[in-house]
């Protein structure tokens, strides 16, 4: 059974959305996505929702998921993840065959937490973990060792930065677009060394819907369905202590798992662009190492402008770059189109302190049906 | 269905009050014993999912990724599902997608609970599940909407105090056989009546405990268990449905978001008559009159005279003909949220295929349902599994487990062992928008506003700026209502928000009230004043009393309270129609709220053994006997062959000056991201003949270097990790 997605929505990104709710945010995504694929949302099976509780403020944040998305007493849960984990777990649903048609949502509101550096470090294992210091500590930890055992230099990660926010310049849904030459990212304010500021994501806010079914199904829709040709997901071990911190072992099982799904054997060759989490600029390139891309491919990575661009909207991260990927395989990129894109990778991970990430292949209708 | 599903092996913690075991351990010492019941190793297992309620018991943002260690879940594929105390049952639905799907072979479901941490009392936490704009001001907890629930149920089917207890009475008694269980007891009707009056209707005897616990499950396809030694219980019919989260707007008397999870799953197991079709009960019983409201909800009986018929002729009892919670359910074995939903599922296995032991049904029971519920009276999740009649091949050890072979120690104190302290600054300020800045501007006018759907035609409270049942269908038109209403249900309350009973015997009564102009049960939470407590009544009418126009603020306090009205004071009203508030920089303000927690963490059963070492200046590290590992720092899994490890009894001594240093970096923010006036130097050091690292504080000014020499510095008195420092050799 093949899984495609019908439509997407975005509502977004915005370094503060004053004047929205959260729940206004996701509301207008849904009519969007909804819209486009051609589908009411009385017709829809139910909803699979990324979110964590002190990102929202709740407590037992799921409560506060199904009404927005005109989901109130159907199926609906959370996943407490990216994006792209509740795409993984709600494609999972719709093969059980006793599903046809989902959506996927994430939200962040992150302009609404006034204590962010607060909730990052209180992901940290209190027993071993946290000393009452910048929790982007890690950050620092991670850089060193990763420059430590890569070909990569500070000179390769400053780029990154200068990159992406570059080509956000040239994203309409990309708040942080502009000129940072690298130089001017080395020179920042020093957070936990050798990372700056300017090489961290900035808060953003935004919300994130996408319809998905069974490709059997009729929608009343005129854009082409993409199909998803791939998923997959894994965790590094959690225990920083005894983590590769120069490798992203979540990546590579995770894109294992997406690479055989979607029989792809050379991803640099088989995929035409890659959306890579770059939530801190080093990351982007130990990503892609995992995924077994090199620095031939960079011009194929973030053709949005990534997290750098847009901002960190945490759990709703994966959705926002596999929101851009789907506007690349139907050619709605505008600048930042990447010519031919039929076959595009979308990776997620779930941030510090964790080595948790998500792998989707997608595929655009030439190829995929 | 693609695949069919079973379940192969189970393993649990004891339920406990306070364990001194932290989340990971708990998950990794009941994974290790579902591995070795299913006959299987970590290396058999494609994916793991995790049910986990809410971060804040735990203590831990995004605790999954914090537990996936113990859940067996490193380097593979994991995902943390959750609906708040509905998680339990939902776990083994998500691991059945997992398996049916097609994806996966086999699939690990552990569900954990730690709410000790929470301090002064893990109620407190329950304070931020509601609105934080809307309700939170009034200082609710679990407790009071359970208040008002159970009055809104004993009010709707006829239930006594009496009756409802008979539930807890059994619960406890069926737990006496539970080797897991937390307060199994032989107690009376009596002694649930005559315990202290929480708020009522609700006493300390109709609550289940809060609980520490962890609790896993093997599921793998029909090919596997086939083959498994041990007969299967297969998951013949799932379903789930999440209502709104506008908890006031629905009558609270039946839930019909269990029954219809309920008919979800049954459609799929082929049920057709489930008074017929089901042999045993396992509804969620965190409150004793919540198995029979669910009960209406599984049996499809808005009537609820099955269960009422049922309950009065002892047929729920072990021996009866519909056996209700054999396990001893959430108020004898306890709750843990998630690990007492995945608690029931393995009852159901171990009853449907004969391994229950003591608490085995008398009846020959072939099919069973168990079901869970959370959120804001909000969400069902079921789970309908069968046996095909065989017993087990091979001896199961389940039938004779007696308590002290579960794994788990229970505390009296966490001051009793090493512990780690910590409050977390956890600020926020949520923008309002455009709905709910025109409702909380009405506060401050001193209307209560609504808005009204053209479609379906509901006038809507609190206002809001779509219909959440009519496709999004967009809501403009906002309406000044009567400030007059009528109780739906109430709760009289004697405790705070954190579980502290209120000073000089005060007592505080929350209401659901539906505003008159609004859609029929249209209302909202608020306090009731001005009348007695024994005088509060269903169907009373009463009005809004607002503050002084000078000391409303927009926000659901600027009403005091609602009082009762006089006869005669009722007078006709009609909505009138407003203009919305417009939202600019100025009205576009945001909604200031906190999360008030603190805990207390125990440093576990691998943190305890590290920390004595560290305050005389040791450091030893835990060999695992499968692999050879020393692991660093100390633990008491190995989370690679996920077997269990004491940290004392394989201990490694090793020489605490011969750390090299494997990463550093020089930090220049504090926690909260303000400027440090000295930065600080973290590193990561790792030790000869280890596997692992320490991370801790560099002392001193020397500019580090990757391969620097450094030792452990003895800590003395040691307080967390911040205690965990270095210096250059």
């Amino acid at each position: 059974m093949g899984v495609v997605v019908l439509g997407v929505g975005f509502c977004g990104a915005y370094p503060a959305s004053a004047g929205h709710s959260y729940r206004e945010l996701t509301a207008r995504a849904a009519r969007m996505a909804y819209d486009e694929a051609g589908v009411a949302a009385e017709r829809i099976d139910g909803a699979v929702v990324a979110e964590e509780d002190f990102i929202s403020g709740y407590s037992i944040t799921d409560e506060y998921s199904p009404d927005q998305l005109g989901m109130a007493r159907k199926p609906v849960y959370t996943v407490g993840g990216d994006f792209l984990q509740a795409l993984g777990s709600a494609v999972m649903q719709i093969r059980t065959g006793r599903y046809r048609i989902l959506v996927v949502s994430a939200y962040s509101k992150a302009s609404n937490m006034l204590t962010r550096d607060e909730v990052l470090g209180f992901a940290f294992d209190p027993t071993y973990n946290r000393f009452g210091i910048s929790p982007h500590y890690l950050a620092g930890i991670e850089m060193q060792s990763f420059l430590g055992c890569s070909d990569y230099g500070l000179a390769d990660v400053a780029h990154v930065v200068e990159r992406n926010r570059r080509r956000a310049a040239l994203d309409p849904l990309s708040p942080f677009g502009g000129i940072v030459d690298a130089a001017q990212v080395l020179a920042g304010r020093p957070v936990a060394t050798p990372v700056t500021d300017l090489m961290i994501a900035r808060p953003a806010d935004a919300a994130v819907v996408a319809v998905i079914a069974t490709d059997e199904v009729d929608a009343e829709t005129e854009r082409p369905p993409v199909y998803i040709a791939g998923t997959g997901w894994a965790s590094a071990t959690p225990v920083i202590e005894h983590r590769d911190h120069g490798t992203s072992v979540g990546t590579a099982l995770a894109a294992q798992a997406a690479y055989a799904e979607a029989h792809v054997e050379d991803p640099a060759d088989e995929i035409d662009a890659f959306f890579v989490s770059d939530l801190y600029a080093h990351r982007q390139l130990m990503h892609m190492s995992a995924l077994g891309i090199g620095q031939a491919e960079l011009t194929r990575v973030n053709p949005d402008g990534g997290s750098l661009g847009m901002g960190d909207l945490y759990e709703a991260n994966g959705g926002a770059r596999f929101y851009s990927a789907i506007r690349q395989l139907r050619g709605d990129a505008g600048a930042n189109q990447v010519e031919g894109a039929e076959r595009v990778l979308v990776h997620g991970w779930r941030g510090l302190p964790t080595d948790s990430c998500a792998v989707v292949i997608l595929d655009g209708e030439g190829r995929g049906s | 269905m693609n695949n069919r599903v079973a379940v192969i092996g189970a393993g649990m913690t004891r339920f406990m009050r306070r364990a001194k075991e932290t989340g990971p351990e708990m998950c990794a010492a009941a994974v290790q014993m579902a591995l070795e019941d299913a006959g299987l190793t970590i290396d058999d297992i494609d994916a793991v999912c995790l049910g986990t309620a809410p971060d804040a018991f735990d203590g831990v943002h995004m605790k999954a990724e914090y537990l996936l260690g113990g859940a067996g879940a490193a380097n593979k594929p994991y995902l943390r599902n959750y609906v708040g105390g509905g998680t339990g049952v939902f776990a083994p639905i998500h691991g059945w997608m997992h398996v049916a799907s097609g994806k996966f072979r086999t699939c690990l479901v552990v569900c954990e609970e730690k709410m000790s941490p929470c301090s002064p009392h893990p109620a407190g936490a329950f304070l931020t599940i509601f609105d934080h704009t809307t309700e939170q001001p009034l200082l609710p907890t679990l407790i009071h909407i359970f208040g008002i629930e159970m009055r809104r149920f004993m009010h709707v089917y006829g239930y006594t105090e009496r009756d409802l207890a008979q539930v807890s009475a059994m619960c406890k008694r069926n737990a006496l056989d539970h080797p897991a269980a937390q307060i199994a007891q032989e107690c009376t009707v009596e002694d649930v009546l005559k315990s202290p009056v929480l708020s009522w209707p609700v006493k300390r005897m109709d609550i289940s405990p809060t609980s520490d616990a962890a609790v896993a499950l093997v599921l793998c396809n029909e090919h596997l268990a086939r083959t498994h030694k041990k007969a299967p219980a297969f998951i013949d019919g799932v379903g789930f449905r999440l209502d709104t989260a506008y908890w006031c707007t629905r009558d609270l008397g039946f839930p019909n978001y269990v029954a219809m999870a309920a008919h979800d799953a049954y459609a799929m197991a082929g049920i057709a008559d489930p008074i017929r079709d089901i042999d045993i009960f396992e509804p969620y019983d965190p409150f004793d009159y919540k198995a029979l409201h669910h009960m209406n909800g599984l049996l499809l009986d808005r009537t609820g005279r099955r269960v009422k018929e049922l309950l009065h002729s002892g047929n729920f009892e072990r021996t009866g003909s519909h056996p209700m919670c054999p396990s001893g359910g959430l108020l004898g074995v306890g709750n843990p949220i998630a690990a007492a939903g995945l608690m029931k599922i393995a009852e159901l296995y171990f009853q449907l295929t004969g391994q229950a032991g003591k608490r085995q049904v008398k009846k020959d029971a072939h099919r069973g349902v168990a079901q869970a519920w959370g959120d804001l009276m909000q969400v069902g999740t079921v789970v309908v599994m069968s046996s095909e009649g065989g017993m087990p091949i091979t001896a199961s050890r389940w039938p004779d487990v007696k308590p002290a072979d579960l794994p788990g120690t229970p505390l009296k104190n966490v001051e009793d062992v090493e512990h780690v302290e910590y409050t977390p600054d956890l600020r926020y300020a949520w923008d309002n928008g455009q709905a709910l800045t025109t409702y909380l501007e009405g506060f401050r006018e001193g209307h209560i506003r609504g808005s009204k759907c053209h479609k379906c035609g509901r006038m809507m409270v609190p206002a809001r700026s779509f219909c959440e049942i009519c496709n999004l269908q967009v809501v403009d038109d906002c309406y000044d209502l009567a400030d007059t209403g009528t109780v739906m249900t109430y709760t009289l309350s004697h405790v705070d928000w954190d579980s502290s009973f209120l000073p000089d015997g005060k007592v505080r009564t929350f209401a659901v009230i539906a505003i008159d102009g609004a859609a029929p049960e249209h209302g909202l939470l608020h306090h009731l004043g001005e009348v007695e407590p024994d005088k509060v009544h269903v169907g009373m009418r009463v009005k809004a009393v607002w503050k002084d126009p000078a000391d409303r603020k927009g926000c659901v306090t600027d009403v005091k309270y609602f009082r009762p009205m006089a006869p005669g004071e009722d007078v006709p009203f009609t909505p009138v129609r407003i203009k919305p508030v417009e939202v600019n920089s100025r009205t576009a303000k945001a909604f200031p709220g906190k999360i008030p927690m603190s805990y207390k963490y125990t440093a576990g059963v691998g943190g305890s053994r590290f920390y004595k070492d560290l305050a005389e200046g040791r450091l030893s590290g835990t060999a695992c006997p499968k692999c050879g590992a020393v692991l660093l720092p100390s633990a008491s899994y190995c989370e690679d062959c996920m077997v269990t490890l004491d940290p004392d009894a394989n201990a490694r001594v090793i020489p605490a000056d011969q750390g090299l240093v494997a990463s550093y970096t020089t930090v220049f923010e504090d926690r909260s991201g303000h400027v440090l006036a000295k930065p600080v130097v973290a590193v990561q050091v790792v030790f000869p003949g280890t596997r692992g690292s320490l991370f801790g504080i560099l002392e001193g000014d020397e500019e580090p270097e990757i391969g620097l020499n450094v030792r452990l510095l003895k800590a003395g008195k040691v307080t967390g990790p911040e205690s965990v420092r270095f210096a250059p050799v």
